[in-house]
């Protein structure tokens, strides 16, 4: 069985491409440094004597999903599912981004993905145990000054993967997305944050033991489900007026 | 100087000699390795951070975390080759070498050091004297220069920076990967003898007679009062003939958390001592033992160190010639008698190899003292430095974090020819650590 890891050169995707591996599957991994992609299959074809295969590609092109992925010699007979445990973020990130900009992180985190789904699914017509794995952020729970279109990305993947499970064409794929808080990755390194971050190793780890459940929308680490109650509950003049006070 | 992934730290030597506050990053990729070290004016690599004086950090330099590079490259086996990335520690390597019944010998003292930091400190394990120091078995190394770029180093290619770089405590740039030439083992366990000695003299003559091709022998002991200096055991650790299948090593987590109060003084130190010499008498003159208990002696005595407290302890460790070890033995006693120094540790080992550049590496014996980190031991320390001429000693500037520049000038002889060919290939002096600041390397 193979499952194909898009993002999996580092964090949470690297993490990932391990468990799945050190479990005997193989692997198709992804990502934009070939370099990080070779060093991944080597260290786990070793290890654990299975194959893995690279495909180096810029996931914020449309095309380049088409040229490198959804190819004749790609195995399609042999996935088992695909993961989606990748992302872009831009420092710069407000509501006011040049328009280039947007359309990566639009691309990277929203679009790319529910476009590999579609053609997948193309591919994939009985879709019988089929699992389709996202990742959301916390960040898409409300506007924000910094990070917005990443927000606006990660919101428009979840309400994708929602609107996945009420698809007839999509009952039989197992549909599975994590919503993420703060991760022990390079994306909060030197962060000063003030809530504690999710081990990736424990995430990667339910990620494997839930892979085949039909339908699964959750949070990671837990207790931000009950932030996201909060946020949600609250109204946002409040919210807004509570952020002011936080940042002055 | 804070960019996007570092952080600002507190870091310590793990003797805790010096404390300062860092500018830290730990790349996951190759891309951002690049990106940083192009972005950095002084850089440091750092790996588990558990040698003794400051290698890994400065005031100045960002310290590059490795570890992220963990990866094993290549393997093959017929060959008996291994490509290993940087970051790897000794553990998790011999977790995959062992498997195979394959291994280097020159093994660093604890199973969390990283293979960069021990091809950087040029280690040396408890078979030095059969092995010699790690150099021996590493056949080509792949280093990324802030100014060079990507470097392959081996004895074919960019031979004077591969000769640079190990044992060139990390100033030629950042150790990426690092490949093996692997020996077999027959065991993963070994056999243990245990020999008694009444006295320093008596010990030399055990372990230079017991040295063969096959056996790591070293001693441990006492040196808590002059009356019984030099008394202790003689261990013999050969590898056993009967392979049984291996199993893994449990996850191995660093243990170092110095005690608030000091627990080692006078009187603790000789109370253990007296346990512990007398426990040996009493126990089996053979045995066997397992493979981290021999390998990894201080692995699950951690406390050993955190004993020590927040002022934490001073390492020495000489190379001696043979002929000169008596003397400088006799010398060390008359200071000891008008110094009273309280030392916690004090072992011989034999080596094997050549001193180069700044390598702690030659055909001598090996001395280990462990120090309370106190005054009145510092001081009988700078009057042991003075002795290091006279009778031909090379101390570790791995281990030893209060060397001055001055004895390591007079001590390291090629340490010139070190720094002007470090020199000649870096005019900018990227790597910086506090070490190599200290001694204007």
């Amino acid at each position: 069985m193979t499952y194909l890891i898009i993002g999996a050169s580092s964090g949470l995707g690297r993490e990932l491409a391990n468990k799945f591996a050190k479990e005997k599957n193989d692997l198709i991994i992804s990502s934009r440094d070939e370099r990080d992609l070779k060093a991944i299959r080597s260290d786990l074809e070793i290890k654990y004597k299975i194959n893995v295969k690279c495909i180096a590609l810029d996931f914020t092109s449309i095309n380049e999903i088409d040229s490198k992925i959804f190819t004749e010699n790609f195995p399609f007979d042999q996935i088992k599912g695909v993961l989606f445990p990748v992302g872009m973020m831009f420092e710069k990130d407000n509501p006011l981004l040049d328009s280039e900009s947007m359309q990566k992180l639009l691309n990277s985190n929203f679009l790319s993905i529910s476009y590999t789904i579609k053609k997948f699914e193309k591919y994939l017509a009985s879709g019988k145990n089929f699992s389709i794995i996202g990742f959301g952020s916390v960040s898409g729970f409300l506007g924000r000054k910094i990070n917005s279109i990443y927000a606006a990305s990660k919101r428009a993947l979840e309400s994708y993967f929602e609107s996945l499970a009420f698809d007839e064409n999509f009952k039989n794929f197992n549909i599975q997305f994590y919503t993420l808080g703060y991760l022990d990755t390079n994306l909060s390194f030197g962060k000063d944050l003030k809530l504690p971050k999710g081990s990736i190793l424990t995430l990667s780890k339910i990620v494997f033991k839930n892979r085949e459940v039909n339908f699964k929308k959750t949070f990671f680490p837990k207790y931000w489900a009950l932030i996201y109650l909060i946020i949600k509950v609250l109204p946002v003049s409040i919210i807004r007026k509570f952020s002011a006070i936080i940042n002055k | 100087m804070k960019k996007q992934y570092t952080k600002e730290k507190k870091n310590s030597s793990f003797d805790k000699s010096i404390s300062l506050n860092i500018f830290y990053t730990k790349p996951d990729k190759y891309k951002l390795l690049e990106d940083i070290s192009f972005n950095s004016e002084k850089i440091i690599n750092i790996g588990s951070n558990l040698s003794y004086s400051p290698l890994g950090f400065s005031k100045e330099s960002l310290s590059m975390d490795i570890r992220k590079f963990n990866r094993i490259l290549e393997f093959d086996l017929k060959e008996k080759l291994i490509k290993v990335e940087a970051g790897l520690t000794f553990h998790e390597l011999l977790n995959f070498t062992l498997k195979h019944n394959l291994w280097i010998p020159q093994l660093p003292g604890y199973p969390s050091i990283t293979i960069g930091g021990a091809v950087a400190a040029n280690s040396h394990g408890k078979s030095c004297a059969i092995h010699g120091s790690i150099r021996k078995s590493i056949k080509s190394i792949l280093l990324f220069h802030k100014n060079h770029g990507w470097m392959n180093l081996s004895d074919k290619e960019n031979k004077e920076i591969f000769d640079l770089t190990v044992g060139g405590i990390g100033l030629t740039g950042t150790i990426v990967s690092v490949t093996f030439k692997l020996l077999k083992i027959e065991s993963h366990t070994f056999t243990t003898k245990k020999f008694i000695t009444k006295n320093i003299d008596e010990c030399k003559k055990i372990i230079l007679k017991e040295s063969d091709q096959s056996a790591f022998i070293y001693s441990w002991n006492r040196a808590d009062d002059l009356k019984n200096f030099g008394k202790g055991l003689v261990y013999k650790n050969e590898i056993n003939n009967c392979l049984i299948d291996f199993k893994e090593f449990p996850k191995f987590k660093n243990k170092f958390s110095p005690f608030f109060i000091p627990l080692w003084n006078k009187i603790s130190i000789k109370m253990i001592n007296i346990i512990f010499f007398y426990f040996n008498q009493i126990t089996k003159p053979i045995k066997d033992e397992d493979f981290i208990k021999v390998i990894f002696p201080f692995y699950g005595k951690e406390k050993y160190f955190n004993f020590f407290g927040k002022k934490g302890f001073i390492e020495s460790q000489l190379l001696i010639d043979e002929m000169k070890f008596d003397a400088f033995m006799e010398e060390f006693k008359i200071l000891y008698t008008k110094f009273k120094p309280t030392i916690t540790l004090f072992s011989i080992k034999n080596m094997s190899g050549k001193q180069k550049f700044v390598r702690f590496e030659d055909n001598k014996l090996c001395i280990t003292f462990d120090y309370i980190n106190s005054n009145k031991n510092l001081l009988f320390m700078s009057k042991i430095d003075n002795l290091y001429n006279k009778y031909e000693i090379l101390p570790s500037i791995i281990k030893d974090s209060r060397i001055s520049k001055e004895t390591f000038n007079k001590t390291y002889k090629y340490s010139y020819d070190f720094k002007n060919k470090l020199k000649e290939f870096d005019k900018y002096r990227v790597y910086q650590s506090e070490i190599s600041k200290r001694l204007e390397i």
